[in-house]
């Protein structure tokens, strides 16, 4: 061993914070219900990122898989853990990112080019215009008629070994101890963007009007109130669970722990993710004469092990049984939980309805970076 | 070095007074490796050169209750791409017994003043800011920075305005800081270091003077 994989105390996984929170709040997506509407995209971005600066950021993004996803090929720029070590990152610019477009909204309603001028984003000689957050939507693999694609939403994972954490130098970045949502001082970033090199999942952003990175907060305030993530609460498709991990009444812990069936997202980056997804199934291929092979999914079980690694295919297994009981005449805990009969029954203990929170303003200075008031806070 | 009085009373860098003062030239060599603050910068560094700016000119002069830092050096590159330039001048705690390579300790933190070439669009950004530093690239506001005993503390009182003016003619630039006369007085002694950002480097990668600048109040002119 040399003195560079030498990891001190401060540089262990899931150091910098708490390594074991008293209590980790996790989510399942379960992608057999996404349709890809970007409602959780746009409510996110609403919500969080509409400064200066923020324009290219989407904290919750959902992509077309198989697909390059944004930042465009970020499975393919390294980082995580690799043999308890961390591993050397790309990291990813503004083109990668693409997006935060201005478009020549005045040429064409004020310039009198209505007619002979589409609206467009403006180029800015950057890249930026030939990637975006969205942009292989509905790509996707295959040949007709065993085209297949389906949908994965994308936020920081707030990882149990998060190395974003561990290659921050500063100390900004940490993982909190009540929930386990992974987060950064603002005041305290030096925007030396190590975090985004070390970050596997390429989820962190940088503001370059500020000189601040940026990524999910896991809508911390909201949590403190009871409220669900705005990701999660807009979701039309009652397909985003939140929770306790540990909580063994609660769904998360069933999914992904009692029933196996809610997997996380590149297990073998090594960050132990607490963002989970239920696997697609997906119709059976078609053969040449239009008659249905029922041994092949149209979806190849290696793809998506690539994704959610080998348990996936006890996961597809065992929903693939559950569906066959219930159409046996049989009931299924597993598939009424994903069914999601009342909406409520996603959050676990965030059910507080927002519209009957006190909202008004506090009575406290505007700060530049209100997101570090948190960080401050908790060291008072 | 000699602090001398001088009419220099704003960060000037083109100022015809700055002909008047002595210059050193100090050398700088790569922040090690092993002095990383953390074993991702480690790994992601390995191999990979850094430190690219070898040598800096320094000369400084008071005035009033203010001192001027003027650093000259030749940049390696045009920084282009995600990170720009920056250069800071350090001055330890009075007494410390750390060399500059290690850009202060937990037991004694450095005050640095810090500038960064700024985009064009980080117009609400000071170019140039106190920080407390711990280790390399281990920076924070003076009021967020860790206590020698490691908790956080605001023992470290409140952050001091710095100005700094630049110019950047060629591959030449020309920074003046200008900060608290008494921090550096006290200290007796400056580091520098610079940043290339052509090659990336900031935080802990960069380069750093080796050996600290004596500082001393000199006459007055």
């Amino acid at each position: 061993m040399t003195d560079t994989e030498i990891l001190t105390a401060a540089e262990q996984p899931g150091a910098n914070g708490a390594a074991h929170p008293a209590g980790q709040v996790a989510m399942v997506f379960d992608l057999n219900k996404c349709m890809g509407c970007q409602t959780c995209s746009v409510a996110c971005k609403v919500l969080w990122t509409r400064e200066e600066g923020e324009e290219h950021q989407w904290w919750m993004s959902v992509n077309t898989q198989p697909g390059l996803g944004t930042p465009k090929g970020w499975e393919q720029m390294g980082g995580g853990w690799k043999d308890g070590l961390p591993a050397a990152g790309h990291q990813p610019d503004r083109a990668e990112f693409g997006g935060g477009w201005e478009f020549n909204y005045d040429e064409v309603f004020y310039g009198g080019k209505g007619r002979s001028v589409h609206l467009q984003p403006r180029d800015t000689g950057d890249g930026t215009t030939r990637w975006g957050m969205n942009w292989d939507e509905d790509q996707g693999a295959g040949e007709y008629p065993n085209a297949y694609y389906f949908y994965l939403p994308r936020l920081c994972n707030h990882c149990s070994k998060p190395v974003c954490v561990t290659a921050c130098p500063t100390g900004a970045m940490y993982k909190r101890a009540e929930d386990g949502a992974v987060l950064r001082d603002e005041e305290i970033c030096q925007g030396s963007r190590f975090c985004m090199e070390a970050c596997p999942y390429k989820k962190i952003y940088f503001n370059y009007v500020r000189n601040v990175a940026q990524h999910c907060i896991l809508c911390f305030p909201r949590l403190e109130v009871g409220v669900a993530p705005t990701c999660a609460r807009q979701c039309p498709g009652r397909l985003a669970f939140v929770g306790m991990l540990s909580d063994p009444d609660g769904p998360i812990h069933k999914l992904v722990e009692e029933w196996g069936v809610a997997l996380p997202l590149h297990p073998e980056y090594g960050t132990e993710p607490n963002i989970f997804y239920v696997p697609p199934l997906a119709p059976y291929r078609l053969n040449d004469d239009m008659s249905i092979d029922e041994e092949t999914p149209r979806i190849p079980p290696e793809y998506l092990e690539s994704l959610f690694g080998p348990k996936v295919h006890d996961a597809l297994q065992k929903l693939r049984s559950e569906l066959e009981r219930v159409r046996s005449g049989g009931t299924s805990e597993i598939l009424d939980t994903l069914i999601v009969y009342r909406w409520s029954s996603l959050f676990g203990p965030f059910v507080t309805d927002p519209a009957t929170l006190d909202r008004r303003p506090e009575k406290v200075a505007v700060e530049l970076s209100p997101r570090g008031a948190a960080r401050r806070d908790e060291e008072q | 070095m000699e602090i001398n009085q001088s009419a220099l009373d704003s960060p000037d860098p083109s100022a015809i007074g700055w002909a008047d003062l002595p210059e050193i030239a100090v050398r700088l060599s790569p922040v090690p490796l092993a002095a990383q603050p953390n074993a991702y910068i480690r790994a992601a560094w390995e191999g990979r050169p850094y430190g690219m700016v070898t040598e800096v000119k320094v000369r400084a002069a008071r005035a009033a209750d203010k001192l001027n830092v003027l650093l000259d050096w030749e940049r390696p590159g045009a920084a282009t791409g995600e990170f720009t330039d920056s250069a800071a001048v350090f001055f330890p705690p009075p007494g410390g017994n750390e060399p500059p390579v290690t850009i202060g300790t937990h037991d004694e933190p450095v005050t640095l003043w810090l500038w960064r070439d700024l985009l064009d669009i980080q117009t609400a950004l000071d170019p140039a800011r106190e920080l407390l530093s711990t280790g390399p690239g281990r920076l924070r506001p003076r009021d967020r920075a860790f206590g020698a005993s490691g908790d956080r503390s605001s023992a470290h009182g409140t952050p001091a305005s710095i100005e700094a003016a630049s110019s950047c003619q060629g591959s030449r630039w020309r920074l003046v800081l200008q900060g608290d006369l008494d921090t550096a007085l006290s200290a007796g002694r400056m580091g520098v270091a610079i940043w290339d950002g052509s090659n990336d480097e900031r935080a802990g990668i960069g380069a750093v003077s080796s050996d600290w600048i004596p500082l001393e109040s000199g006459k007055d002119m």
